[in-house]
């Protein structure tokens, strides 16, 4: 192995360490109890695998006045994030589809408006979203900030989609209509199939950006219906006299895991997804 | 009835009009080719054939059906295109028989159809490939299995040879020509590619900024083209276009050529009526390089001609040589085994029973 090689890799490692630590630290302070947290330090190992902090963070720890821990937000969180992820999607794929291959006049019009909508911050729309869902209903429910969500990704769906779909040749959806395929049988039979890759970096895309909202959270949902990013803050600044760091540790990670499990599960697509079409292949 | 009829149709895109009022009729079984330069509007009115595009004017019919407004599906075509568009998701024999799916066919008769089409193409070990899987000349073959399997009453054809190697597209040009006698069926073939066109053609029409400019079968394109685009479209290497001064001399017309600073007249024997107006003046002679041969046994209408040579390039079966006659280089075809050398001059043999006359300004044919 050449010096380079090795340099390169010790850069590589320390990178890595340096970006893990946090989470490192986090996994050893939730197996400690509290007595090994004040006399230890932030890096000394636990004496036992105590997982009583992650139980505790999952059903009895105190959010507020209520005291059951974070399971229930964490289904609300996959109640809002599951409904939001597929629908956007589909519909950002059917935008996709027409805005490359069934034009229309103004299209592009419409294709550059709905860009401006991945560059409009999140508190932009806060009042008059509000106002919306209040009109439509809908203020206060999971339903209502389903629909938030769908509406503020679609604009990062359909350019995903649209970018992607643009290097699929129009002469292939001219040889179906040729051989008697319509809109939605060519969008299932020849699109869809074909998409795989930019599907998955649409679900990784949505899915962390739900999952880990609070904004949003925060505002349009209220009470039990909140989701996890909300019982997280709330259940690290309920304070009972002692603060439990184990429990808000264990606390951070649950919340985290499935983002971190999709990236792990989809990843390698993720990068594959948002090169293609970079290079004609 | 024809098979195909186009009525004065127009196509404008925004203020650009590319198609300005194109009119043809074409019989059962005829092979037409459409050729031109690029951007002359061949592939946008074998669209409009196959329903891709609208038509802006005029009418088109298939058959004894007005298809002007119809969708591609009910048309009864099928099209081959240049770059094969191969569903890259099926295998070829589903690729073959998506149309068929789509319409419904009973599931015997579609697998009949497919192994009659893949075993025409040759194509029976490939039936469970996906297209990236295969060569280009075989993508080819099964987008011609796909379009056959269909069985319309017109095939279309974009530009499907341009995106293979050279050998390949000769060899594939063949296969199609071979499957043209065998199934009989109208075709509609699109090609920027003259010596397609020569070879593939029944009819021939040559296309140039929106217009036809020449309609008829290949032999009569290349031996009476309308124009001077025409003649130098047509042909490979292309025809000269030698500008001379025309001249009466007695009851004869004669033409001046001068190579070498050495004039020479040589006489019109064949008969055009339009030269007389041009006694005088500047024309244009086109002679094809064919017409230009070493010296043999002499014809009734020809001439003899020295020239220099400047480039001498062999092919196998004839060597080209460029000569300069009134100040343009001028291709000459000769036998191989000819005596040439380079910067000396050499004797030629003009074939003027064929050659055509240009108006200098019109470019138009004189006649």
């Amino acid at each position: 192995m050449s010096i380079s090689r090795v340099l390169i890799y010790s850069l590589l490692l320390f990178a890595a360490m340096f970006y893990l630590l946090p989470l490192v630290v986090m996994l050893i302070t939730s197996l400690k109890d509290l007595n090994e947290i004040r006399s230890g330090t932030l890096l000394s190992l636990p004496q036992s695998l105590n997982f009583d902090a992650w139980g505790k963070a999952w059903g009895t720890a105190c959010t507020g006045v209520s005291c059951e821990g974070l399971k229930g937000y964490f289904w609300n969180s996959v109640l809002i994030v599951v409904p939001a992820v597929v629908i956007s999607t589909v519909l950002g794929a059917l935008n996709g589809y027409v805005l490359t291959k069934w034009k229309f006049k103004g299209s592009n019009l419409f294709f550059g408006m709905l860009l401006i909508g991945t560059m409009i911050p999140f508190q932009v729309v806060l009042l008059p979203m509000a106002r919306t869902l209040g009109f439509l209903g809908l203020a206060g429910t999971t339903s209502g900030l389903i629909l938030v969500h769908i509406v503020y990704g679609l604009a990062f769906t359909t350019l995903f989609f649209r970018n992607y779909y643009i290097s699929i040749p129009n002469e292939l959806v001219n040889a179906a209509r040729i051989d008697g395929a319509g809109f939605w049988l060519i969008f299932r039979r020849i699109i869809l199939p074909v998409s795989t890759p930019i599907i998955v970096v649409s679900v990784i895309w949505q899915f962390t950006q739900i999952w880990n909202d609070f904004l949003f959270g925060v505002v349009y949902s209220a009470g039990g219906d909140q989701p996890i990013t909300v019982a997280l803050n709330n259940l690290v600044n309920t304070s009972t006299g002692v603060k439990e760091y184990n429990v808000d540790m264990a606390a951070a990670i649950i919340a985290a895991l499935p983002t971190l499990l999709v990236y792990v599960v989809a990843g390698k697509y993720f990068v594959r997804g948002l090169t293609a079409g970079a290079v004609k292949g | 009835m024809k098979a195909l009829k186009i009525n004065n149709v127009e196509k404008t895109f925004g203020k650009v009009k590319v198609l300005k009022g194109i009119d043809l009729e074409i019989e059962p079984g005829q092979f037409l080719i459409l050729v031109g330069p690029s951007g002359c509007g061949k592939s946008t009115l074998l669209n409009m054939i196959a329903g891709l595009e609208s038509v802006t004017n005029g009418n088109i019919s298939i058959g004894d059906r007005d298809v002007t407004h119809l969708d591609p599906k009910d048309r009864d075509i099928a099209m081959v295109f240049q770059s094969y568009a191969l569903y890259p998701n099926m295998t070829v024999r589903e690729n073959i028989s998506f149309g068929l799916e789509i319409r419904k066919t009973p599931k015997a008769e579609k697998q009949a159809i497919v192994d009659k089409v893949s075993k025409m193409l040759q194509i029976e070990p490939l039936l469970d490939r996906k297209p990236k899987q295969l060569s280009g000349g075989q993508r080819q073959r099964v987008a011609m299995g796909r379009a056959l399997a269909r069985d319309p009453s017109i095939f279309l054809f974009d530009e499907p040879l341009s995106n293979l190697d050279a050998k390949l597209r000769v060899e594939m040009r063949s296969e199609i020509k071979e499957l043209h006698q065998r199934v009989g069926t109208t075709i509609v073939y699109v090609t920027h590619d003259q010596i397609e066109a020569m070879t593939l053609g029944d009819v021939i029409a040559v296309m140039k900024d929106g217009e036809i400019q020449q309609f008829g079968s290949p032999q009569e394109i290349y031996d009476n083209p309308k124009n001077q685009f025409i003649a130098g479209f047509m042909g490979s290497p292309s025809m000269n276009f030698i500008p001379c001064q025309i001249e009466k001399v007695d009851d004869s017309m004669q033409i001046a050529l001068e190579s070498g600073g050495v004039q020479h007249l040589l006489p019109i024997k064949q008969n055009i009526a339009g030269l007389g107006s041009y006694a005088g003046k500047k024309i244009v002679l086109g002679i094809r390089p064919e017409q230009i041969t070493e010296q043999g046994e002499a014809k009734a209408d020809s001439a003899m001609v020295s020239c220099a040579v400047e480039i001498i390039e062999p092919t196998g079966p004839d060597t080209l040589i460029t000569v300069r006659i009134n100040g343009v280089k001028t291709v000459c075809r000769i036998h191989p085994t000819a005596h040439c050398q380079l910067d000396k001059p050499m004797p030629l043999l003009f074939d003027m029973s064929k050659v055509v006359f240009f108006d200098s300004d019109s470019e138009q044919r004189i006649y």
